[in-house]
């Protein structure tokens, strides 16, 4: 669990467009149309440039913004988000 | 199936099959100034048929087929054939069109750009759209909006403006000499009479316009206009298209592209006059 | 590098919202260490997009409902809604007739009977509707009553 890793659609797999604080994605893969809110947007951009664990992305988003009082356990609820919509595979 | 009649309108062509010649009669009628499909080949093929072959003339009751079916469509009885073939020329559009994506709009142009109305049944699409067409604006259609995925641009499909209670009264006013169908009264969408298009929309309705204005209208409030998020104006649309999905990734970029173009706003009005002034106030911002 | 991702606006622009007459919806650039919220553990930050399939039949088309479906045509209909053999003691037979949206929507409104039915059995009646699955007779007709018709 510890150590699972995030993958995002493979190169090309997404079409992104963002609207105002929300953000539609189309998935190629599924042809399905998700909306999105921060962070989901931001969490795929950065899966985009490979895997990570929930660690890892955790620590990757806290260099790119500021967290403010985001936990750990609310990165997991996103991130569990997206796989349930089939955007994000966990390994 | 012993009648037929053929029509174009705007880009789609129809061919439509009766067991009666009621309805065939009315379409030829009132679709009488409409050119016939292109090269004399239609798009869409439409059934209007008896059950059983006494259910033509024992309470005839008219069913609704055509290339795009649904199983629990309700059959009308024949003094509403000409709704029955109406409606099955809206279903094959909304199941089987794949060359626009369809939007469940009512359209009117000027100067070469159009005005787009959307929303709910009773909302005012229709009303609005007839009541725009006898203040000078070119009438595109009441019921689809075709949006051409490769252009941006939005094309004409206008059909026999179906209007419904209070509205034919408020088309009548607004269109003294315009052709009308019969009155169907008491069908399951209420009373029922169709107008057709004036000439000019008519003789346009090969002519594309670009998109420039989104409204969703909400009739019977006092008059109020909202800006809508481009969020939420996307969603509304995505559920306001009848083949959003089918048409995948080329659906998803002309209708972010759509939204990401054309400024959405919301128009609440208490009549017709209001919403008229509302709408031409907005247009003149643009 | 991140070319899985593609933007519609300027790609220079990336959080930027579209144009509009208002001027709402300008989201900011994201900076480095602009704040990210990550939300509460219970809020939400994905919707997928269901398919407006229900409009089209709500919009376009008379439709109907029947009780049961053709496919269990015969089968009875218990109290709470679910499909039974024939016969079940205490659970009602099917409706002779589909029943029309406009039926379906009245009593789901203001919890009117089903026309032909008493009380208990158009109770039954509505319970099995509300169970309609995708790929049941009935199903489409009875989705488009729960969307808006536009």
């Amino acid at each position: 669990m510890h150590d699972s890793l995030y993958h995002g659609p493979p190169e090309g797999g997404l079409l992104v467009a963002p609207l105002d604080e929300f953000t539609a994605v189309y998935h190629r893969a599924s042809g399905i149309t998700h909306l999105l809110t921060e962070p989901a947007p931001q969490i795929l951009a950065i899966l985009g440039e490979g895997a990570l664990s929930l660690d890892a992305l955790l620590d990757r988003l806290g260099l790119d913004y500021d967290l403010a009082d985001g936990t750990r356990e609310a990165l997991a609820a996103r991130l569990a988000e997206l796989v349930e919509s089939g955007l994000v595979e966990r390994a | 199936m012993r009648h037929s009649f053929e029509v174009r309108i705007g880009p789609v062509g129809f061919r439509i099959g009766s067991d009666w010649r009621a309805p065939i009669a009315h379409l030829e009628t009132l679709y009488r100034d409409y050119p016939k499909p292109l090269d004399g080949v239609p798009d869409f093929t439409v059934r209007l048929f008896a059950r059983r072959p006494w259910r033509r003339f024992l309470r005839p009751s008219v069913e609704i087929g055509g290339d795009y079916m649904l199983p629990e469509a309700a059959p009308l009885p024949l003094r509403q054939g000409l709704l029955a073939a109406e409606m099955a020329m809206n279903l094959q559009m909304a199941l089987g069109a794949r060359r626009y994506l369809l939007l469940h709009a009512s359209a009117v142009e000027r100067d070469g750009r159009a005005l787009l109305m959307t929303g709910i049944s009773g909302a005012g699409k229709s009303t609005l759209a007839t009541l725009l067409a006898a203040r000078g604006w070119r009438f595109m259609g009441d019921e689809f909006a075709l949006l051409d995925p490769a252009t941006g641009l939005i094309h004409a499909f206008p059909r026999l403006i179906s209007l419904k209670n209070d509205a034919i009264a408020a088309a009548e006013a607004a269109w003294p000499t315009a052709r009308m169908g019969p009155l169907m009264p008491a069908t399951p969408k209420g009373d029922i009479r169709h107008m057709v298009p004036d000439a000019r929309a008519i003789a346009a309705m090969d002519v594309p316009a670009r998109p420039a204005l989104l409204v969703f209208p909400r009739y019977g409030f006092a008059p109020e206009i909202r800006a809508v998020q481009p969020g939420e104006a996307f969603v509304r649309m995505t559920q306001a298209s009848t083949n959003y999905v089918a048409l995948g990734e080329a659906g998803f970029r002309a209708l972010t592209g759509l939204i990401a173009a054309v400024p959405s706003v919301a128009v609440d009005y208490p009549d017709g006059a209001s919403a008229i002034a509302q709408v031409e106030a907005l247009w003149a911002e643009l | 590098m991140s070319d899985e991702t593609r933007s519609y606006q300027d790609p220079a622009d990336h959080g930027s919202a579209a144009p509009s007459a208002d001027g709402v919806g300008a989201e900011a650039v994201p900076t480095r260490r602009r704040v990210l919220a990550l939300g509460a553990v219970t809020a939400g930050a994905v919707v997928s997009i269901r398919p407006a399939l229900a409009q089209t039949v709500g919009s376009v088309l008379n439709c109907e409902i029947p009780v049961p479906d053709p496919g269990r045509a015969g089968s009875y209909i218990d109290a709470d809604g679910k499909v039974v053999p024939a016969r079940t003691k205490g659970a009602f037979p099917p409706s002779s007739r589909p029943f029309k949206g406009e039926e379906v929507k009245r009593a789901m409104a203001n919890g009117s009977t089903l026309p032909g039915t008493d009380s208990e059995r158009s109770r039954a009646y509505v319970k099995y509707i509300r169970r309609l699955q995708r790929g049941q007779g009935g199903f489409t007709c009875f989705a488009s009553l729960q969307m808006p018709r536009g």
